[in-house]
């Protein structure tokens, strides 16, 4: 059999181990090891990997801000920062109709500013929401689907393991995807408060109201909310703003939650170790995942899969938003039977180099070099006039600029190469916004949606099959959103500075 | 034996979040320092009281030398030692829709065998991992900055992976006596939280 | 063909090491094999495994072939940081001379398990900071990245703060402020995107601020088991000539990258002779006291591997 072959047959193999109910990370790491051991014909190679890659892939810099967000989610519940949220959300909005389930998507939002995942945010909502919303006499299944989908925000609003993990494989700038995932944050929010409002008139028997708040009391619960808003801003901001590296802003952050959590008395040394134990098992979890993954990432590159599989799909010569379509489909419907992370690891390295080869033209050259004229312009810079005015009247015409004249009027950063890299980064920050999406979709799609799974054990009273009929409703509000930023790039691009 | 080493892997657990916490606390003294060292520097204080900057960056207030390398080091020791408490309570991510139509008695054999396989493979890292530590402690590398030698970080994370793979072994032989006795003994999955 | 050989390393495919040299280098052996050689390229770390692996990765045979930085396993290969020293190399083409017949003489046994191909180093590097740097007092509480060891000795010497990361860390660190300035060659400034990020290049007349060391290595199983013809084509394109030949591709590769800086605009600044001997030199020159000192204390002869250096570079540069 040849390398290539043995790449290939390596994808059924894995999938069938998968479904075996054999841990996803061991999956991995299985078809790598056994791969590598057939395309290398002995142990030798193999086991000498396994010499230092545990260890490099444990010991890395840009990893290390998962165990590092998973604590600050951890001191953000320890410091009362979920049912603050809550309770903000639910003064303005409990009295409407489907109220309380709209203030449990605004504080899953919120939460979701300083949570960088999605199960932690569904199961910390779902403790201070599910019984409030039961309480005010919420169906169950509504109940239960309307914080399995506000769960996804922990993921899509910043900051975001996902993203990070993301960010590596395609070696981006996390700073700017956290960006980018902000308005389709806020546009999934909105979504979901719009489904809350269809439903209770689709079905008003399933949702009760609160009586309305007085304004001291919502003032009150604004209040209440500052340290989320003191912690987003530093985190996320510091790290847009360039006061420090994500790792560091993660640092900074799990710092900030727990003197806010050891402040509010929320931290003893029970409830630390009891962060610990929960912290521990996620980044197990999560780094044996990423362990596999590479090792398996490793083998697929020996044989040229990749490779192969990226100049195939650039020969069939298919429009580049078609390619783009499939790819989304294809984890839509992965997304039924598998968790996020795995999903992202083992398929980017395969779908990224065949999305870099494709062109979305999002910034052309004439963009770019009016762009950088009129920052030049507007910043004062000397320019003499005759050069200045005929300049802009090429580019008002559609002629690039050559080197030549970019060089007399001093114009920087507008060349075929920069323009390039802006191009692939655009496309590397809106495919990784929307599979992101996709990926996330997966949490509450059925049979298998680890959102649903975590809420459905905190309300043993709710059978599935009612949460699964709900959910569909916030499925169907995703997937309008998927093709709103497919067909409208600028939403997600927005912020991007070039 | 299920209570000890369910100590045993918190214990673990308890000392690699003590590790994340230090190195938290590291990475935000450093930042701390750096920016506090660029204010030291900034053309108005050092204009206004040069003595007073001056005297403070002598000190030394500045970016933690070696920061990134001590992270990297660290980081790698807290992860090998979250590993245990995973593998003891089953909290690695699976897939379980086509298991589900399967019968009891051929999900349990699938569970032997996975838990064998995943033994194996928790030695062999364990195994590669202690080989990895002899051959950087007979080369001699070090860290960058810190000029640290590279084993140390090694030897560290290899007793993670050392109790890991002696969970590992146990539970893969509890799961064989599950299989002769027709009891649980084990919790089967306490599902994926991440 | 007979033998496969898998060429790993940490750069794009496209960046100038691996296009105007390891490919160069792998075409022209495959060529010269008659095809009975085919050499697989790697670039990216695609094999998985991080820079600081790649020379065990070729110890082990996980790669057959690997080019890569000496600097990234500090510690390992001491006596190649002669070449490092700041100041200490005027034209790579001499320094990698003296850098093969040093290897050849004294350096064999301590890169047991490897075949060595070519050794080398790149362009002088130099300043490339947001502020300009005229003195050293201009790098006051600059943040500068620095590359090895040595370097980042050099910059403290010289009153900067070295900032350790790793290189594909530059651009977003120096866009966002987290630093002020890097320590590079001109070849890789390029990728970095560094013209455009910062306005200031310090240049030094005569000798570089720093060199860094690489070397390109086979896994010396992978090389025994050759066939003898095999063997010869191997050895007929390495060694000396090869590696003289590498820096002289290295250094012709910084043209292009500083003809950007240029293109953008940027301030050059270049220190001349008197003023480094004046007010640059005092500076790092504990540094040698230091190196030596260090050296001697591993059992090498520091201060000879010195003089050696300098002896070969000037019989190199006699010779041309
Ligand atoms: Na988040
Ligand atoms: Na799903």
């Amino acid at each position: 059999m040849s390398d290539l072959a043995i790449g290939i047959t390596s994808f059924p193999a894995l999938l069938l181990l998968i479904f075996l109910r054999v841990p996803i990370g061991l999956a991995m790491f299985l078809a790598g090891l056994v791969g590598l051991i057939l395309v290398t014909g002995d142990t030798t190679i193999p086991f000498a990997r396994l010499k230092s890659e545990t260890f490099t892939t444990f010991s890395s810099y840009s990893l290390s801000i998962i165990p590092m967000f998973l604590l600050m989610g951890h001191f953000a519940t320890l410091g009362g920062m979920s049912q603050a949220l809550f309770k903000a959300a639910e003064g303005f909005l409990g009295h409407r109709k489907g109220g309380v389930a709209m203030a449990a998507i605004g504080a899953c939002a919120g939460f979701g500013a300083i949570c960088g995942s999605s199960l932690a945010t569904a199961a910390t909502m779902s403790r201070v929401a599910l019984p409030e919303l039961r309480r005010s006499g919420y169906a169950g299944g509504f109940a239960t689907a309307t914080l399995a989908a506000g769960g996804t925000l922990g993921i899509l609003i910043p900051p975001s393991i996902v993203l990070v993990i993301y960010a590596i494989l395609t070696e981006q700038n996390i700073a700017k995807l956290f960006l980018a995932a902000f308005i389709p944050g806020i546009l999934a929010a909105l979504g979901y408060v719009l489904v809350i409002s269809l439903y209770v008139r689709l079905y008003p028997g399933n949702a009760g109201t609160r009586p309305r708040a007085a304004w001291r009391a919502r003032l009150r619960g604004v209040w209440d909310v500052w340290p989320v808003l003191i912690v987003f801003a530093l985190v996320v901001g510091g790290i847009y703003a360039g006061w420090f590296t994500p790792t560091e802003g993660a640092a900074v952050g799990a710092l900030g939650t727990g003197a806010i959590a050891w402040a509010n008395g929320g931290l003893s040394w029970d409830s630390l170790g009891e962060s610990f134990m929960v912290t521990a098992r996620s980044t197990a979890m999560i780094f044996f995942i990423v362990l596999g993954a590479a090792f398996y990432n490793g083998f697929l590159a020996l044989t040229q899969v990749p490779q192969e599989i990226a100049l195939w799909v650039v020969d069939q010569g298919l429009s580049p938003l078609l390619v783009l379509a499939l790819i989304l489909v294809f984890y839509l419907l992965l997304g039924c039977l598998m968790d996020s992370l795995s999903m992202i690891l083992l398929t980017i390295p395969i779908f990224w180099p065949v999305m870099q080869g494709l062109d979305f033209g999002f910034v052309s050259l004439i963009d770019l070099q009016s762009a950088r004229l009129s920052d030049l312009v507007q910043s004062g810079a000397q320019i003499a006039p005759d050069v200045l005015a005929q300049a802009q009247a090429a580019l008002a015409q559609g002629i690039e600029l050559t080197r030549a004249q970019m060089n007399d009027i001093g114009l920087r950063g507008a060349t075929e190469g920069a323009l390039s890299r802006i191009n692939t980064e655009q496309v590397a920050i809106w495919f990784g916004i929307l599979v992101l999406i996709v990926v996330e979709v997966g949490l509450i799609t059925p049979p298998v949606g680890m959102n649903l799974f975590i809420i459905n054990t905190m309300d043993r009273t709710t059978p599935m099959a009612e949460t699964y009929r709900a959910v569909l409703f916030f499925v169907a509000s995703d997937l309008v959103r998927v093709v709103l930023l497919v067909l409208f790039p600028v939403i997600t691009l927005a912020l991007i500075p070039w | 034996m299920y209570s000890f080493f369910l100590k045993l892997s918190k214990l673990m657990a308890w000392l690699g979040g003590a590790m994340l916490t230090a190195l938290i606390v590291m990475v935000c003294t450093s930042v701390l320092g750096r920016e506090v060292n660029g204010i030291l520097h900034a053309d108005w204080l050092v204009s206004l009281a040069p003595g007073l900057s001056r005297w403070l960056l002598d000190l030394g207030i500045g970016p933690v030398n070696g920061d990134f390398e001590l992270v990297e080091s660290g980081i790698a020791f807290s992860i090998f030692a979250f590993l245990p408490l995973c593998q003891l309570t089953g909290g690695h991510a699976t897939v379980d829709v086509f298991t589900n139509y399967l019968s009891d008695r051929v999900n349990q054999g699938l569970r032997l065998v996975t838990d064998i396989v995943f033994a194996g493979v928790m030695v062999l890292i364990a195994w590669q991992l202690w080989l990895g530590l002899a051959s950087k402690k007979s080369s001699g590398q070090t860290t960058f900055l810190l000029e640290m030698p590279v084993w140390w970080a090694y030897a560290l994370s290899l007793s993670g992976a050392i109790v890991a793979a002696v969970i590992a072994c146990y539970v893969a032989a509890m799961r064989l006596r599950e299989v002769a006795s027709g009891r649980v003994i084990l919790p089967i999955d306490l599902g994926a939280n991440h | 063909q007979d033998v496969t050989l898998k060429l790993h390393q940490f750069l794009p495919a496209q960046s100038a090491v691996p296009s105007l040299i390891l490919d160069v280098w792998a075409d022209k052996v495959e060529a010269d094999s008659g095809g009975r050689i085919k050499i697989d390229r790697f670039p990216s770390m695609q094999l998985g495994g991080t820079p600081p692996e790649l020379v065990d990765q070729a110890i082990d045979g996980v790669a057959d072939i690997v080019w890569t930085v000496v600097g990234y396993t500090p510690g390992r290969f001491p006596s190649t940081e002669v070449f490092e020293l700041p100041f200490f190399v005027a034209d790579p083409m001499a320094a990698s001379y003296a850098y093969w017949k040093m290897y050849e003489a004294d350096m064999q046994d301590q890169f047991d398990g490897l075949h060595m191909l070519g050794t080398w180093v790149h362009g002088p590097g130099l300043f490339h900071t947001t502020d300009p740097v005229n003195a050293p007092s201009d790098l006051q509480g600059m943040k500068i990245r620095g590359g090895s060891r040595m370097v980042n000795d050099m910059l403290t010497a010289v009153g900067a703060t070295p900032v350790g990361m790793p290189v594909p860390a530059v651009s977003e660190s120096l866009s966002k402020g987290v630093i002020d300035g890097a320590t590079l060659p001109w070849e890789v400034t390029s990728s970095l995107k560094v013209a455009e990020l910062v306005g200031n290049h310090t240049d030094f007349e005569g000798n570089g601020l720093y060199t860094l060391t690489f070397i390109m290595a086979m896994n010396q199983g992978a090389y025994d088991g050759l066939p003898d013809d095999l063997k010869a084509v191997i050895d007929a394109n390495s060694g000396l000539d090869f590696s003289v030949r590498a820096a002289e591709a290295n250094l012709g590769a910084d043209a292009p990258s500083k003809q950007i800086a240029e293109d953008m605009g940027n301030n050059f600044i270049t220190i001349d002779q008197a003023t480094v001997d004046t007010d640059w030199m005092p500076l790092v020159a504990p540094i040698y006291g230091s190196w030596v000192a260090d050296m001697d204390s591993k059992g090498y002869d520091g201060q000879a591997m010195i003089d050696r250096a300098r002896a070969l570079m000037a019989e190199y540069t006699a010779a041309q």
